[in-house]
Formats: structure tokens, C-alpha cells, sequence
């Protein structure tokens, strides 16, 4: 591989990659507009010129960094000298000269490629005194789709946008029109940018120029506080930053990793949390009084006379009738590995994970095939992996009646949680006991509702469609009384044996890593970042990749 | 000049026949394709290095080693494109050629596409140009009918087909690989390079890209011989024949051919001298993108090397001739406001920095400069300079410092009078 030298450091770098490339793996910056790795090189933007000398002679003019590539011994590159600088400060005014500087009221400051470069690069007055500044009258908020605003006022033509459509999503909606100074961005004739991918435009755009319909004036971004997490739209597990303020979720934004979701993720997981916030939620433990079946009033308790029910519950239930678990495509594989130790304790063979079959959520990926979800719940692999397969199907049919006590974990596993049906056919368990973030309809049919985490304010693992583990962060702590189900599990599961109190995430996925072959060798705190995919012995085809359905079927 | 110089490229001009097969056999056309039939593509190739005949658009690359850039080997087409986008203000010599002589471009694109193994060739014109279209039309129809043109030229088995692409008018689309662009359907814009196209260039494939009038010399060359090409003009590398585009305060404006290197002043004598007998005040040796020259000049070769040890350019050897009623400001302004209408505005420096120059030089010329606005102008020039994607971010920065360099005292008078002290000429009343 060849060598290249960026500012006196030297890096070996596969052939063909381009000095901005190289200068990254270098921890060399070049500061850059147009470029981004998974789109065509076409330089238009100049502000990545460099100087590169060629086995100690130096190219006559300045190159774009973007469009050079390394592809032998010899080449030394500065970005850094005094003729660079002057190139970048040329190039900042170029870009200042004609921007509204409308930062007070633009969603991208704080995040914006302008001011970054204009602080690092720029300087701190303007030339552009005498003449009036080019706007597009009536294009300062053009609705391109559902999900994107233009303000043609703010872009730098960098055309990100453009060759994303066309090349990423596939959809090519948008267009450069017109030439010159008078250059602007717009979708063609008839369509609008509408593609399931399409506000990752806003976050390729290195300026204010495209904002999201959902977050444009949402926060300052500087406010915003944020962890690393897993979208939970679908079983592709896009890795995305939670960004939040005291608990109030902003947004999400894919966070790169090239073996999952690449730099993007859909609209649909964008939207996702959104539902934390229109669900009502469940605030506190609620018990119904005894002996109540259904009849007697529930009322708001401590967790400890709710644990002690449910304990009491499931104790004098021995005997009586059968004992069941509802678990769910939310929990994480810890949790799931916790719910599924209670049902050994208790001898439960009826321990299955229902998951709504979703529409389609396809994500491009680089030099690997598209990756694709078709379940609506990030962890049906993780949570059957550890432990919570087999029995019938309790949501159809009258598998419930038969039970002296069913377990829910979560209220929110799948639209079945919201049909008064279902909910009727489930409330037929002689105890009802459901574990939940929201208090859907199953949860207020419950005798025992227990509020727990959802998973902006818990920590654990996802397994997903292709069987990688992946790790997410937990975003903000819960308020109240709720708690992460993980510990209300490792309570409960306490009080039956010992040794199970007060668990983390981390032992107890230490701990699934340890039983289960799948998990074989990982652990919490070596989990890679991109996390790691697992060793799922191809003889199991009921839990490959052939889609859900298949996958229940089996299980039944 | 010893021997009275015979035109060659425009020895038909005036000759109707010309434009019909016949009468262009007659004149002797088509020997050099047929001469070229019977000889090695490498060694066409040569023939041409050596006769050092060079560029015509403008940048004056020697067309021959242009032509051996092209890989050899048959895994993928080859295309010969012809410039024939001709928009640089000033220029209108290749219409001159399709106009009169179509055959014999036709003959020099056949000639080309033989010595690089091309089998299509484009002639990519200017979309205003529908009369130079239409005879050349005209003529491709009757090469195709007489076996010129097909799948067996002049019965040799060479393959070619050539067609007429019409642009739809834009400056941009004279850049070679913004006429890639647009050759292939998308928004005439142009490429990074590299990949050259003689690498990547039209459709993915190998292109060499040649100017019409570059092309019109090159059945001269295969008949006559590189050797009598290179005895014209000023030395061996600023050889042959060449047209002149002639325009402004002339007395008979329009295109002459002359040897390659003949002085300004013979020049301007042979278009009648300055009309009126108006005084020379500042000319520009070769189109819109040249900076400008003073009479001091008045004696330079008009050749490739000695035009730019100058300070300008040949390039299109559009000559434009201003006398002393000529405000340069406003010119300049004017040339500023083309370059700003016709960047494609997809790179940076072009984009904004051609707007703001032709902002400044407005405001100038209506009497609202400052003193630093010199400064500021060569300012903005070089942060375009060298740093623009394509060659109009240069060609667009010409103009503007020459006026700043070699037209200071002009600058100062607007800025102290906050006027333009020059008579407003009537033709520019109704706001041009
Ligand atoms: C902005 C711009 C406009 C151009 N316009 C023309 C043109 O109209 N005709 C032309 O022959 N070359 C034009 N050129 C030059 C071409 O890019 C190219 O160099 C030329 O066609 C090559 O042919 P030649 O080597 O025979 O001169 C232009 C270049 C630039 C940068
Ligand atoms: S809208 Fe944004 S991404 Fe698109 S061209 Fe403008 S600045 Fe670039
Ligand atoms: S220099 Fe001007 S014309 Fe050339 S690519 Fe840049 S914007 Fe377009
Ligand atoms: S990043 Fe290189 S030109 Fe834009």
C-alpha cells in the first residue's frame, strides 16, 4: 500500500484513496464541502485545496484534495501553508458573500459546516459591503416533500443533495436549475422528495438548506444532549445518536457504521420516538385489590406491594393452572434473558415473542447488499435467542383462558397490545400481570401494571436481521417511579431465588454471553462499537434470516 | 514573409461549388483522406505531431500529441468530437469553415477518427448556429451517399459514421467535457478532471476532442506534408495557417487567414486600418477570456508562444480592436457580466466570484467605486485564479486584471470624478 505524508505525518493508505481520506486516518482535517465518501468525487466546492509535492516537486497549482488520489509512494501533502490558507480564506468569503447569515434563527448553527470552516478558516469581516446580496424570493422555506424545507437563501451548491438522491436512494427527485450565480436546487417537475430515505438529506447538507420538517425549530442544538442508540422502527438496528433535552427527545440522526446502516436510516425510524411522547404513559405501579378478577378497582401502589402481588400471584398459583410469558420484539436480550429465567423458575413452556410483520425498510449499504427489515420490533432474534421461544399462540385462540397467571412484558409489543379483542382474550388469564412504558389498553386491563423503562431510558443490547449484537447507551434516566425492567426483573427473580439481585446490563449479559453458544466469547464492555455478529449455527433455520413468520411458525 | 501567402483554409471561400461533393473533388478534397487510407494510423498520427500543428479553441495543445494519448487496443469505442460550439465573444471563424467549406471539416474529422481508431464522430455545434448545421447536414448526407462516410470509407473497410449534434447555447458547452455532458443528454456542466477524456471522456470511452478549425488543417497537412506546414508561421512550435477573427473599431471587421505570427499592426492594416482613423486604444488578441494589450503591442506576433510571453493569450485569435472613445470600464463590465451569465455555477470561486467582479465593475463604471475597489478586483481574482474548477474561472479573471494593471489612471477617474467620464455611446442607451 502506498504511503503518503499530510502534514509531516505519514500513513499507508490503500490505493486510489483521496487525500481527504488519507488525511483522516492521518487525524488530519481537510476541510471540505462537496465531498462525502459514498458519493461521486466532483469537486465543486475548492475548498479542499491543498499542496502536494510529488517526490519533492511541488504540483504548479493547488489540487483538490478530494479528486487526488494516492496511488504510489512519494506524495506529500500540506494543508497548512501560507497559500492554502489564503486559497481557504478565499473561498470562506465566497461562500459568505451571498449567505443571509441568518444563524439567530437557523436550525443548523451549532452544526453547520459554514460556521465551523468560517471560524477555522475565514475572517472576520466582510469585503461585500457595497452590493446587495443574491436571494431567491419566495424560495426561503419550500416544502421539497413531507419531510424536508428548502431555504435556497442558505445553500452553498455543494449538490450532496442532488447526487444523494440519485445515487443512494435511487430516486434522483432533485435537480440543479438554472446556472451561474443564479444556481439553485429543486426537485424536478411532478415529484417531490419523498423517497423513504429522504431526510437524510438534511443531515448530508453542510448547511441550514435543508431542514427537517420535524425539527426545524424544535431546539438549538447546543442544548441537545446525546448517546449513542439503536433505532427501534424495525429489526435492521440503524445505529443512531438519541439527542434529547431533560428527557424530551429531539431527534434521532444515523450514527455511521458500514456493516449495519452505513450514514443513513429512514424516515419511519426518524419518526419513531414519536410515540413516547403521543402514548400515554404509565406513571406509577398499579395493583387491583384482591380477589378482584377483573372487577375490583386498581389502585396506583409502591413497587414493593406490586412486586410482593405479583410474587404472591405467581406463588399461589402453583398447581392451579398453567403459568405464561408474553414477551416482546422491545426487550433487550438482557432483559428477555431475565424474563425467560423467571419462566424457567416457574416451569412456563408458553414463552413467546409476538412481533408485527412491518412494511418493508430497505437500507442501501457500501459494497455489501441492501439491508433489510420487514418486523416492526428491533430484538425478536435477541429476546428468542435468549430464551423466550416456544408455546402457542396466546393472542389468538383461548390459550390465555387456560392460565392461572400470564406475564406481559411489554404493554407495547405489537399493535395486538391496542385491540380490545385481544385484550379481552388476554384479560382472561385468572392474574394479569403486565410489565409496560405506555399504558395501552393491555395495560390498563392488567392486575398488575408495573411502569418500566422504554429504551431511551434504559441500556442493553439488539440483536438484529442479520444476528449482530449491538449495544446502545441509555439516553436520559427515567422520572418517577418508573424503572428499567431489568431491575424490576432482577428484583422479582430475587425474591424467588437468590443471586439474582440488583443486576446491571453488563453482568447479566456477562452472564447469557457465558450460557448461550450464540454469545459465545463477548462481552459488555468489549463490545465493539459496531457491535459483533453472533455464531448462529446454520442448523438453526428457524431463527435465520427467512423472516418472521417462518420463524414463528416453527416456534409454535 | 517572403512569398505571398496562399490561403489554405479558406482557399474555398467565395467558391459556391465548394459545397457540393463534386465541386469540392474538384478542388482537390478528399486526397487527403484517401492519402491517409493507405498510410499506418500511427503514422498520421506522426505526420501531424510533426507539422506541430496546435490547437485552434484555444489553449493551443498540440492536436498530435492530443491524438496519441489514446489507448490503443480495441476493448473500447473511441470518439472524435468536434468543437464547433464556437461562443467566445469576438469568435466566428469556424463558422466561416462549415459555412463555406463543409467537406473539408468533414475530411479532417474523418482523417482524425482514422488515426485513432475512432469509429463515431460528433460534430457538437453551437445551436445558433442553424445555417452552419444545415450544410453540414447537407454534406454529411452527400459523404454518406458517395461512400465517404459508413461502414466502408472510400472502399478501405475503415468504419465511421459522423453526426451533427446541435447544442443548445451555452458557452460552458465549448469546455470540452461540459460538451461531454452535454453530449450525453445531461446538464452541460464541466467534469473533474482528471480522468482526461482521451482516458474517460464521451459515454465512458476514450475521446479526443479537436476544435473545427484544428481539424480543417489536417487533410492540408496529409496532403502537402508536415514540412510545408511548419515552413509557416514565426518558429516550430507556432506553425501554419491561421484565422483571425477581427472586430471592433476596424474599418472591415471579420475573418482573415494569415500566416500564424503575423503582426498585430499588418493585421489591422489588412482590415483597413482603425475605422474613422480613430486612434488604437487597447486590443484583445484572442477572445473574450484574453487580457487585454495596449498599443504599445501594437508590433506583437499573433502567435501562441509570443502572445502569452505578453501578457495575454492567442487563444481563439478573436481579435477585438477599441479606440480611444472606448470606456474600459464599462467593456470590462460588460465582458464580466458574460462570464457571470455563462459560468455553470457549480464550482465556487466561478460561481460567486464572477458575480461580485461584475458587481464591483457596475458600480464602478456608474461612478460608485472606492479607491480600494482596484485591490479588491485583484483580489477576487486570484482567489479564482488557479482555483476554479474548469478554464472559465481563468478565462473570466482575464480581462478584469489587465484593466486593473494596465488601466489604472481609467479606475481613478471613475472613482474621482463618481462618474464615467467617457460619452455614453448611443447604442448602449436602452441598458446594454
Ligand atoms: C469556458 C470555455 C469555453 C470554451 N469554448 C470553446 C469553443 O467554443 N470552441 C472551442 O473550440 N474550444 C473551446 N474551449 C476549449 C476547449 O475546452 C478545448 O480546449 C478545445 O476544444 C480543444 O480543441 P483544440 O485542441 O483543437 O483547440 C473552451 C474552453 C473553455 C474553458
Ligand atoms: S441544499 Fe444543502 S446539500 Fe443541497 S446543494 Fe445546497 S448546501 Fe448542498
Ligand atoms: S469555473 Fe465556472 S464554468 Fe467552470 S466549473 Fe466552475 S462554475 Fe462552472
Ligand atoms: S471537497 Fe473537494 S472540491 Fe469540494
Amino acid at each position: 500500500m502506498p504511503k503518503v505524508t499530510i502534514n509531516d505525518r505519514t500513513v499507508e493508505v490503500e490505493a486510489g484513496t483521496n487525500v481527504i481520506d488519507a488525511g483522516l486516518k492521518a487525524g488530519v482535517l481537510v476541510p471540505h464541502y462537496c465531498y462525502h465518501p459514498r458519493l461521486t468525487v466532483v469537486g465543486q466546492c475548492r475548498m479542499c485545496l491543498v499542496e502536494i509535492t510529488d517526490n519533492g516537486k511541488k504540483m504548479p497549482k493547488l489540487q483538490t484534495a478530494c479528486s487526488s488520489y494516492v496511488t504510489k509512494d512519494g506524495w506529500s501533502v500540506r494543508t497548512d501553508t501560507p497559500e492554502v490558507a489564503e486559497a481557504q480564506k478565499g473561498m470562506m468569503e465566497f461562500f459568505l458573500i451571498n449567505h443571509p447569515l441568518d444563524c439567530p434563527i437557523c436550525d443548523q448553527a451549532g452544526e453547520c459546516g459554514l460556521q465551523d470552516y468560517s471560524f477555522k478558516h475565514g475572517v472576520a469581516f466582510s469585503r461585500f459591503q457595497y452590493e446587495d446580496k443574491r436571494t431567491y424570493p419566495g424560495r426561503e422555506r419550500i416544502p421539497l416533500g413531507a419531510n424536508v424545507v428548502l431555504n435556497m437563501n442558505r445553500c452553498i451548491q455543494c449538490t450532496r443533495c442532488i447526487r444523494f438522491t440519485e445515487e443512494v436512494a435511487g430516486t434522483g427527485e432533485l435537480g440543479f436549475f438554472n446556472r451561474g450565480a443564479r444556481v439553485e436546487i429543486g426537485t424536478f417537475p411532478g415529484k417531490e422528495l419523498s423517497n423513504p430515505l429522504a431526510t437524510c438529506v438534511v443531515d448530508i447538507c453542510p448547511v441550514g438548506a435543508l431542514t427537517s420538517t420535524r425539527f426545524r425549530f424544535a431546539e438549538r442544538v447546543w442544548y441537545l444532549d446525546k448517546k449513542p442508540s439503536i433505532c427501534t422502527g424495525c429489526e435492521v438496528g440503524c445505529n443512531i445518536t438519541m439527542e434529547q433535552r431533560r428527557g424530551d427527545i429531539k431527534r434521532y440522526k444515523p450514527r455511521f457504521n458500514v456493516e449495519v446502516n452505513d450514514y443513513w436510516m429512514c424516515d419511519y425510524g426518524r419518526s419513531s420516538f414519536e410515540r413516547y411522547k403521543k402514548l400515554p404513559r404509565l406513571t406509577s405501579p398499579r395493583v387491583r385489590a384482591e380477589g378482584g378478577n377483573g372487577h375490583a378497582p386498581v389502585v396506583s401502589t409502591g413497587w414493593s406491594q406490586a412486586l410482593d402481588a405479583v410474587h404472591r400471584g405467581i406463588a399461589g398459583a402453583a398447581g392451579t393452572g398453567e403459568i405464561a410469558f408474553l414477551g416482546s420484539g422491545f426487550l433487550t436480550t438482557e432483559e428477555a434473558f431475565l424474563f425467560a429465567r423467571l419462566a424457567d423458575l416457574m416451569g412456563a413452556k408458553n414463552r413467546s415473542v409476538p412481533v408485527d410483520l412491518g412494511p418493508e425498510r430497505t437500507i442501501p449499504r457500501y459494497k455489501r447488499p441492501p439491508i433489510t427489515g420487514r418486523e416492526a420490533a428491533p430484538n425478536r432474534r435477541g429476546a428468542e435467542l435468549a430464551g423466550l421461544a416456544g408455546g402457542g399462540d396466546l393472542l389468538h385462540g383461548d390459550g390465555a383462558a387456560r392460565c392461572a397467571v400470564l406475564v406481559v412484558c411489554d404493554s407495547d409489543f405489537g399493535q395486538a397490545a391496542y385491540d380490545p379483542e385481544t385484550v379481552a382474550r388476554l384479560r382472561r388469564a385468572k392474574l394479569l400481570v403486565v410489565f409496560g412504558w405506555s399504558d395501552s389498553p393491555l395495560a390498563q386491563a392488567a392486575d398488575v401494571a408495573l411502569p418500566v423503562a422504554h429504551h431511551g431510558e434504559k441500556e442493553g443490547t439488539f440483536v438484529n436481521v442479520e444476528w449482530r449484537v449491538q449495544r446502545f447507551e441509555r439516553a436520559f434516566p427515567p422520572t418517577g417511579q418508573v424503572r428499567p425492567a431489568l431491575d424490576v426483573l432482577s428484583d422479582l427473580l430475587s425474591r424467588f431465588e437468590a443471586g439474582w439481585s440488583q443486576l446491571s446490563a453488563a453482568t447479566v449479559f456477562d452472564r447469557l454471553a457465558s450460557e448461550l453458544p450464540a454469545f459465545a466469547g463477548l462481552s459488555w464492555h468489549r463490545l465493539p462499537a459496531t457491535g459483533a455478529a453472533l455464531h448462529v449455527p446454520e442448523a438453526q433455520p428457524k431463527l435465520s434470516d427467512q423472516g418472521a413468520e417462518t420463524a414463528r411458525e416453527a416456534s409454535q | 514573409m517572403a512569398a505571398k501567402f496562399e490561403p489554405v483554409l479558406t482557399r474555398n471561400v467565395g467558391k459556391p461549388e465548394a459545397l457540393t461533393l463534386k465541386g469540392y473533388r474538384q478542388l482537390g478534397g478528399y486526397e487527403g483522406l484517401a492519402k491517409a487510407l493507405t498510410m499506418e494510423p500511427d503514422a498520421v498520427i506522426d505526420e501531424v505531431k510533426k507539422s506541430g500543428l496546435r490547437g485552434r479553441g484555444g489553449a493551443g495543445f498540440p492536436a498530435g500529441m492530443k491524438w496519441s494519448f489514446i489507448p490503443k487496443g480495441k476493448d473500447k469505442p473511441k470518439y472524435l468530437v468536434c468543437n464547433a460550439d464556437e461562443s467566445e465573444p469576438g469568435t466566428f471563424k469556424d463558422r466561416l469553415l462549415m459555412e463555406n467549406d463543409p467537406h473539408q471539416l468533414i475530411e479532417g474529422c474523418a482523417i482524425c477518427c482514422f488515426a485513432v481508431s475512432a469509429a463515431t464522430c460528433y460534430i457538437y455545434i453551437r445551436g445558433e448556429y442553424t445555417k452552419s448545421a444545415v450544410i453540414l447536414e447537407r454534406a454529411l448526407k452527400e459523404a454518406y451517399d458517395a461512400g465517404i462516410l459508413g461502414d466502408n470509407v472510400l472502399g478501405s473497410g475503415f468504419k465511421l459514421n459522423m453526426y451533427v449534434h446541435r447544442g443548445a447555447g451555452a458557452y460552458i458547452c465549448g469546455e470540452e467535457t461540459g460538451m461531454l455532458e452535454s453530449l450525453e443528454g445531461k446538464r452541460g456542466q464541466p467534469r473533474v478532471k482528471p480522468p482526461f477524456p482521451a482516458v474517460v471522456g464521451a459515454f465512458g470511452a476514450p475521446t479526443v476532442i479537436n476544435n473545427v478549425e484544428t481539424l480543417c488543417n489536417v487533410p492540408h497537412i496529409i496532403t502537402r506534408g508536415a514540412d510545408w506546414f511548419k515552413s509557416i508561421g514565426t518558429d516550430e512550435k507556432n506553425t501554419g495557417p491561421k484565422l483571425y477573427a477581427i472586430s471592433g473599431h476596424v474599418d472591415r471587421p471579420g475573418t482573415y487567414e494569415h500566416p500564424i505570427g503575423i503582426t498585430f499592426r499588418e493585421m489591422l492594416d489588412a482590415a483597413g486600418g482603425m475605422w474613422h482613423g480613430r486612434q488604437l486604444k487597447a486590443f484583445i488578441p484572442g477572445g473574450a477570456s484574453a487580457p487585454i494589450l495596449k498599443p504599445d503591442q501594437i508590433d506583437l506576433k499573433m502567435d501562441f508562444d509570443t502572445v502569452a510571453k505578453a501578457g495575454s493569450m492567442l487563444g481563439s485569435a478573436a481579435v477585438i480592436v477599441m479606440d480611444e472613445t472606448t470606456c474600459m470600464v464599462r467593456s470590462v463590465a460588460r465582458l464580466s457580466k458574460f462570464f457571470n451569465h455563462e459560468s455553470c455555477g457549480q464550482c465556487t470561486p466561478c460561481r460567486e466570484g464572477t458575480n461580485w467582479m461584475e458587481l464591483v465593475l457596475d458600480r464602478l463604471e456608474h461612478g460608485e467605486g472606492t479607491e480600494r475597489d482596484s485591490q479588491l478586483l485583484l483580489s477576487i481574482c486570484k482567489n479564482i485564479g488557479g482555483q476554479s474548477l474548469c478554464a472559465l474561472g481563468d478565462a473570466a479573471i482575464g480581462p478584469v486584471k489587465s484593466l486593473v494593471d494596465r488601466f489604472p489612471e481609467e479606475i481613478e477617474q471613475h472613482v474621482r470624478n463618481r462618474a464615467c467620464p467617457f460619452p455614453r455611446p448611443r447604442y448602449f442607451e436602452n441598458g446594454a
